[in-house]
């Protein structure tokens, strides 16, 4: 199954008004690996045209991006007011 | 004098966990959570917005069970002054008629009222019947499917939606506004808020604190039958490749296909 | 005067087992979860091991729940074509109930209802923003502006502790810390799920895996628990080999897992009713940080109370047991009404006592040899040759035993001093 009809089963409380996870792109600009990339289990980093996308959207909140860039462009914060993923299992 | 703001809210079944159990054909609830209908959180936020500006009492009411009383705590963690539950078995099995005039019975006992929030439906049924059907058994006005809403002198001024355009109405106290579906932004809980709320409790309601006869509510006062419950079924779709080297071609084969018609046939 | 005697900042094992200890003993606590409803963010491979929570909740299995008591425990290793493992099952795995597959949305949810009937205030759906320090002593929580007020703060933030990393309490993680866990809720009927794995009505299979054949020759681990109607099927791989790697998606591996040959047959025909990921605490020893001070303790995976030797992973056992001697210190300290950092050193005492730091020191530096290529290449692959002489019917006569493994052995390279090495070392680790 391919990972967007995986993250298409979950249910998540967006919040349009706060993204609780920003990156620096003056940083993503100039990296030479883009490991986010690989790391990030819900694929909310990509390449475009060799140009980093992120989305928090899709995000799980399981915090491996923050221990995955290694040249400090991303800020990790809780999701606020219960929004984000819900799990039902878990 | 304290302007008097009521809201009307639900708590459903979160809309994202409902599924059609496929053997039964019925609503499988057994792993779906309860929210707040989320058109009710908007209707919230309107009044806390009339209530930022004019500091109006904000009195949230529902009819439900029990369990509803997360969904008042979390109004009242959002900044509403007091939270009321019409709770009884009596209530149960109700469509939307006994269900108005539930609401309606309850919003009278708690004395005068200015403005009176709902959402523009609830999610889990879709009617957008109860908060019309509360301003006819209180006979007040009505805005519905309001998009924006302001507090203005002893007026509610109020944009509305309509198919090609809005509409802007003014309409003297007091009234009736349903809200449309993500028209604002909720504000979020606040800790100090939940804290107090939950400390606080919220009142619950039975059907002799509001002054009903049990047959007059739920599944004895409601006139509605459901004799059947069909779900959707997934329309079959006969996928299939269709090799055409030009957009004229596409047309031939679609209307071979009898998926394109002619206009005068 | 504070409004709160503690309060403890997230509803997970750790965090429930310590409100519902204070709770018990009369203390007024505040439980804070930033989910709707508690639990929704959470993920675990899905086996509690252990009867911690009998010390808090008599006869928890009960009214908790759990979804099969696990009465076969096996560890595989994987190569490209072939599944080589030891299985478990035992009457006294069913007798002591040792272990139960959960799923963690329910679990925690539950445990959250008891900390609220054992008296603490439950609030959940409002994130905690930061801890407030008065004279650099933690006095309370900070939320939108208002401070709430509490004699000490137990952190059971989970693995991704930002609270902890944002008051200074720990260092932001590193690769050596975590790996990272991808899991999948195969749903499968309640009966398929019996006669596949020879398992009677609430019995559960638990299977950790060493997956030595991926591609770009990742090392990661595999798990797959039986839950009541689906299994819990995922793979964790360590932060440092994914870097190291660069060049495979998180995403994606889990797909090489559950389609090897021996895998795949136990999920056909289930449907996929979840997909998840969650940081997984693997650091050991060496992750755990200063665990108290000034008016607050940390416990749970926020402290690093987590681990895995290839043969089982654990963490909620931790949870629940440093969660609760967390409890304990405070009450302590409450008697003595005082919460300095010296108040709170009867916590690492507490632990250092308990199995929780006696694992952690056991089985210290153990992810060097879970994490190496010997166990997730040669050991497999020796396996492998050694199992086709001994079974394989050739037409020839057999070698004696010894001989084949020899053979075994140095067709893969492993008669060498490193390797030899390398097999004391994972000896002496585990």
């Amino acid at each position: 199954m391919k990972i967007e009809d995986r993250l298409s089963l979950l249910n998540y409380k967006t919040d349009k008004s706060y993204a609780h996870i920003t990156i620096k792109p003056d940083i993503c600009e100039t990296c030479p690996d883009h490991f986010c990339t690989f790391a990030c289990p819900a694929k909310c980093y990509t390449l475009i045209d060799g140009r980093l996308n992120f989305k928090y959207e899709d995000c799980v909140e399981c915090g491996t991006c923050v221990v995955a860039c290694a040249h400090d462009s991303v800020t990790w914060t809780n999701t606020k007011g219960a929004h984000g993923i819900k799990y039902k299992f878990g | 004098m304290t302007l008097e703001i009521i809201v009307m809210v639900k708590q459903v079944p979160d809309k994202q966990e409902v599924v059609i159990d496929p053997v039964t054909m019925n609503l499988n609830r057994s792993l779906t959570r309860n929210v707040t209908n989320s058109a009710d959180e908007n209707a919230l936020e309107a009044a806390l917005r009339i209530k930022d500006k004019t500091g109006a009492n904000v009195t949230v009411i529902s009819m439900g069970p029990p369990q509803a009383e997360t969904t008042m705590i979390e109004c009242l963690a959002r900044g509403a002054d007091r939270a009321i539950l019409a709770s009884d078995r009596f209530f149960g099995g109700a469509d939307t008629y006994p269900t108005g005039l539930t609401i309606a019975a309850t919003i009278s006992k708690t004395g005068k009222f200015d403005i009176i929030f709902a959402g523009e439906e609830s999610s889990d049924s879709s009617t957008g019947h109860v908060g019309p059907g509360v301003a006819e058994f209180l006979d007040i006005d009505q805005i519905t499917y309001a998009s924006s809403v302001e507090y203005e002198d002893g007026h509610v001024i109020a944009e509305r939606e309509l198919e090609g355009g809005t509409e802007v109405v003014k309409v003297p106290l007091p009234v009736l506004v349903t809200v449309l579906l993500n028209s604002n932004t909720p504000r979020m809980q606040t800790l100090r808020r939940k804290i107090d709320a939950t400390r606080k409790g919220i009142e619950m309601w039975d059907h002799d604190r509001i002054g009903l006869q049990p047959e007059w509510v739920g599944v004895r006062g409601s006139p509605t039958i459901v004799r059947k419950m069909n779900p959707i079924r997934e329309r079959e779709r006969a996928a299939k490749k269709i090799e055409v080297s030009s957009i004229g071609d596409l047309v031939d084969e679609l209307y071979e296909k009898k998926i394109l018609k002619l206009e005068d046939e | 005067m504070s409004e709160f005697d503690a309060i403890v900042v997230g509803a997970g094992p750790a965090g429930a087992s310590a409100a519902i200890r204070l709770a018990s003993s009369k203390k007024n606590v505040l439980l804070v979860e930033k989910s709707d409803p508690p639990g929704s963010k959470n993920v675990s491979g899905g086996v509690l091991w252990g009867n911690g929570l009998s010390a808090i909740i008599p006869d928890w299995e009960k009214s908790a729940p759990v979804e099969r008591f696990v009465d076969t425990k096996s560890v595989a290793f994987l190569t490209q074509d072939s599944k080589i493992g030891i299985d478990f099952s035992s009457k006294k795995l069913e007798q002591k109930k040792t272990g139960y597959t959960v799923l963690r949305a329910r679990l925690d949810q539950w445990l959250a209802r008891k900390a609220k009937e054992a008296g603490a205030m439950v609030i959940n759906g409002v994130t905690v923003e930061k801890l407030h320090v008065e004279d650099g002593r933690v006095t309370g929580i900070e939320q939108d502006g208002d401070v709430i007020t509490s004699d000490a703060v137990i952190l059971c933030e989970g693995a991704n502790p930002r609270v902890a990393i944002n008051s200074g309490l720990r260092k932001p993680l590193s690769d050596h810390d975590v790996a990272i866990g991808v899991k999948e809720v195969i749903k499968l009927p309640e009966n398929t799920i019996n006669e596949r794995f020879h398992l009677k009505s609430g019995a559960g299979f638990a299977c950790e895996y060493v997956l030595g054949y991926l591609k770009g020759g990742l090392e990661a681990g595999g798990f797959l628990y039986t839950n009541k109607d689906s299994i819990s099927v995922g793979i964790v791989v360590s932060m440092s080999h994914l870097r190291k790697n660069n060049a495979t998606y998180s995403y994606n591996m889990i797909e090489e897992f559950t389609a090897h040959p021996y895998i795949a047959p136990l999920l056909q025909g289930g449907e996929m009713q979840e997909y998840s990921a969650h940081l997984v605490q693997e650091g050991g020893l060496r992750s755990i940080p200063k665990l108290f001070g000034n008016g607050y303790m940390i416990a749970g995976d926020s402290a690093g109370f987590s681990f895995s030797n290839g043969l089982v992973l654990q963490g909620m056992n931790y949870a629940i047991d440093s969660g609760i001697a967390a409890a304990d210190t405070f009450a302590a300290a409450y008697d003595r009404k005082n919460y300095t950092e010296n108040s709170f050193k009867s916590y690492q005492d507490r632990l250092e006592a308990s199995y929780v730091m006696r694992d952690m020191r056991t089985f210290k530096g153990i992810g060097d040899v879970t994490w190496s290529p010997f166990v997730h290449k040669k050991v497999p692959a020796m396996l492998e040759t050694l199992m086709m002489g001994l079974f394989m019917e050739e037409g020839r006569p057999k070698k004696h035993m010894t001989r084949m493994l020899l053979d075994a052995l140095s067709q893969n390279d492993m008669l060498r001093v490193s390797s030899l090495m390398d097999t004391y070392r994972m000896m002496r680790r585990m």
